[in-house]
């Protein structure tokens, strides 16, 4: 493994430009960040405007075409696969259990990374997956079979998962996509305490504006490839910021006794203006970074799958 | 799961004693057992490893050719025994072999047979077989090189953005149906109307004539297949939650899958080098296992373990015993179980096989 002295503790990407393919546009152009340790920090920005893309390539489960990644001084590029899977975790938006697996047993396959070829699972590991079970709040769903959950519980699940993979960096794809309000809390709310009583790292990908806003201590914004603003909240959240960022006019609300911003869309900004903002692609163009159309990923392709029955309903918006 | 083991060892029992008492020479099975327990094998040890070890290792060694032995003795030890051990290795390999190609591929359609790998071993061994006979003792390599073969042609006929089942077993199709037109083409190459009789049948998968040489070919694989097997199974379990998921977990996942599926090209590999292209084995036993013991691999792995014999063995007395004296290959008869289950599967579970 290979030490860099001018780093210290924390995640750090440093000029990532990242594509699909050798003759694919660029994804990610160039953007350097980094991620605060012990901290909430959430990726925000337009379908296919690359945040799950970067949350990839900094679990080191994309490969960059050029940038680094440093991961507590070392260059995440040298470090085993196992022993990554032990500082890091990530949890993917797509992503299968098999028929009959129990909540029990997906959790315990947390434990892979620390158990040797043969290994039994020991007190050690055990401990894990029950603290894993309890600390999202799933210890009485043990048994139940994992297909059988609603999709709350089972994105309760799989974050048990990544729990008892006992991780300082956890990254999550979009985990509160497709639930509903009270879900949405339950999973915000076993990661702060992820964060607050273990110290653990999140990075969180989310569409949520107001969610961002009242959990995350530090947010990105990117639009085509490109980290538009970061720092604090209530510095991103602005009116100004989320015109540049999603072609959107909002009214941003201080709601002072929670000490945090809402935001409340209000309509598309007017193509003029948005024409007017030289060589910035639309939102709907889905072009990256380099202006050349790109073929869409993720919540973006759905995005669009389910839009396409109504074409002409989608562009009098 | 101990119901399962209960189950298939007492029907590997029961086919076993109806293997070594009926044919053409009839016992009882109080007879068999008589003859299995011989003495006159078990008090010298020169004949048992004769049996075991082979004609030239005996002779290398100068062992004698000890006391003559009973014409029930001699049938049930050298004919009718190593035929039943043969089918319990190769119904091992099979479920073994299916159970792994299903986690790898991710895809319970995936066996040995339906993707091509049987045929790919299949030909590569009757090229062996027809145009190297000096070469015989290298059956079972060359059966896994054709297997391994073929198994990569019908991936990267698959590939396209990933492997997905329908396309996997189409290509396995038409992997299969290139090797089966190639294995036809030799049997007229073969002049000798015994030879071609002897191929056909082997073509549909065979346990007629397994002897000691082909138990001796099969064994160290079958019990390689197993360890490797057994020892993989949690890998196999998280290799199921999906590629990303098990790579987030500190897996090599294309490792992992190529090792998994070497293990599996040499169980199908071994045994269609002995048995020839039994079908459907693969594909039931696993699924049979999986609806009584659950997915979890080390489960299923020990299930297949008893399950894959049950079925073969059994298959195969129905097979010698049935029509006798007739001896149908045994695959004809895992082909007609296979073939009713596989539209039982596509008709009950309405999501089976969707991509």
């Amino acid at each position: 493994m290979k030490r860099l002295t001018s780093h210290r503790d924390g995640l750090t990407g440093e000029r990532l430009r990242v594509r699909y393919g050798p003759r694919e546009p660029l994804i990610i152009d160039g953007e350097s960040l980094q991620i605060p340790q012990g901290k909430i920090s959430a990726l925000v920005g337009a379908n296919g405007s690359g945040k799950s893309t970067l949350l990839k390539t900094l679990a080191r489960q994309l490969p960059q075409e050029s940038g680094n990644i440093v991961l507590d001084g070392l260059d995440i590029a040298t470090i085993p696969t196992r022993e990554l899977a032990r500082k890091l975790g990530i949890l993917f938006q797509e992503r299968h259990a098999p028929g009959d697996l129990t909540v029990e047993e997906l959790v315990s396959h947390g434990r892979y990374p620390h158990r040797r070829f043969l290994e039994s699972l020991c007190a050690e590991d055990e401990t894990a997956v029950r603290n894993a079970m309890e600390m999202a709040g799933i210890g009485e769903l043990r048994h139940r079979l994992v297909r059988q959950l609603s999709g709350g519980q089972k994105q309760l699940a799989w974050i048990a998962m990544a729990v008892a993979q006992a991780p300082r960096y956890l990254l999550l794809d979009e985990p509160t996509t497709f639930l509903d309000m009270a879900h949405q809390f339950d999973v915000m709310d076993v990661l702060v305490r992820l964060n607050r009583d273990l110290g653990m790292s999140i990075v969180l990908v989310l569409h949520d504006l107001n969610l961002a806003a009242r959990y995350a201590d530090r947010l990105f914004a990117l639009r085509a490839g490109k980290i538009i603003a970061s720092g604090a909240p209530d510095a991103v959240l602005t009116e100004e910021t989320l015109r540049r960022v999603f072609d959107v006019d909002t009214l941003i609300v201080r709601d002072e006794a929670r000490k945090t911003v809402c935001c409340i869309p209000l309509k598309r900004t007017a193509r003029a203006e948005q024409g007017a903002r030289a060589g910035q692609p639309g939102l709907n163009d889905f072009t990256g970074a380099d202006g050349r159309a790109r073929p869409l990923k993720g919540t973006a392709r759905q995005g669009v799958d389910r839009l396409q029955p109504f074409p002409e309903r989608y562009q009098e918006v | 799961m101990t119901w399962l083991i209960a189950v298939s060892a007492g029907i590997v029992a029961l086919a076993a004693v109806a293997q070594l008492s009926f044919g053409s020479y009839g016992m009882t099975p109080a007879q068999a057992w008589a003859a299995l327990a011989d003495s006159g094998v078990w008090r010298q040890p020169a004949i048992l490893l004769r049996l075991l070890l082979g004609e030239a290792f005996a002779q290398a060694r100068g062992l004698s050719q000890g006391q003559p032995l009973a014409t029930a003795t001699l049938i049930v030890w050298n004919v009718r025994l190593p035929r039943v051990l043969v089918g319990i290795m190769v119904g091992t390999n099979l479920a073994y072999s299916g159970s792994i190609f299903q986690a790898v591929t991710r895809n319970e359609l995936a066996s040995p047979y339906l993707l091509g790998v049987s045929s790919g071993a299949g030909l590569a061994a009757l090229v062996l077989m027809v145009f190297f006979p000096a070469w015989l003792s290298l059956l079972p390599l060359a059966a896994m090189a054709g297997g391994g073969l073929a198994f990569l042609m019908v991936y990267a006929i698959a590939w396209n953005r990933g492997a997905s089942s329908v396309r996997l077993v189409l290509a396995g199709v038409i992997v299969a149906a290139i090797a089966g037109s190639l294995h036809t083409a030799i049997f007229f190459y073969a002049r000798d109307a015994n030879v071609f009789q002897n191929a056909l049948a082997w073509t549909a998968g065979t346990l007629t004539g397994a002897d000691w040489r082909q138990l001796r070919l099969v064994a160290p694989w079958t019990a390689l297949t197993v360890v490797l097997g057994l020892a993989g199974a949690r890998n196999l379990d998280v290799l199921a939650l999906g590629d990303g998921p098990a790579s987030a977990l500190g897996m090599a996942v294309e490792r992992t899958r190529f090792l998994m599926s070497a293990v599996a090209i040499m169980a199908a590999g071994s045994s269609v080098a002995v048995a020839g292209l039994v079908g459907f084995v693969g594909l039931i036993v696993p699924h049979v296992v999986r609806s009584l013991v659950g997915s979890a691999h080390w489960r299923l792995l020990i299930g297949c373990l008893f399950a894959g014999p049950a079925l073969l063995v059994s298959a195969d007395s129905f097979a010698r015993l049935v029509v006798s004296p007739t001896q149908l290959p045994v695959g004809v008869v895992t082909g007609l179980f296979g073939g009713v289950f596989f539209l039982f599967l596509m008709r009950k579970r309405r999501n089976f096989a969707k991509p």
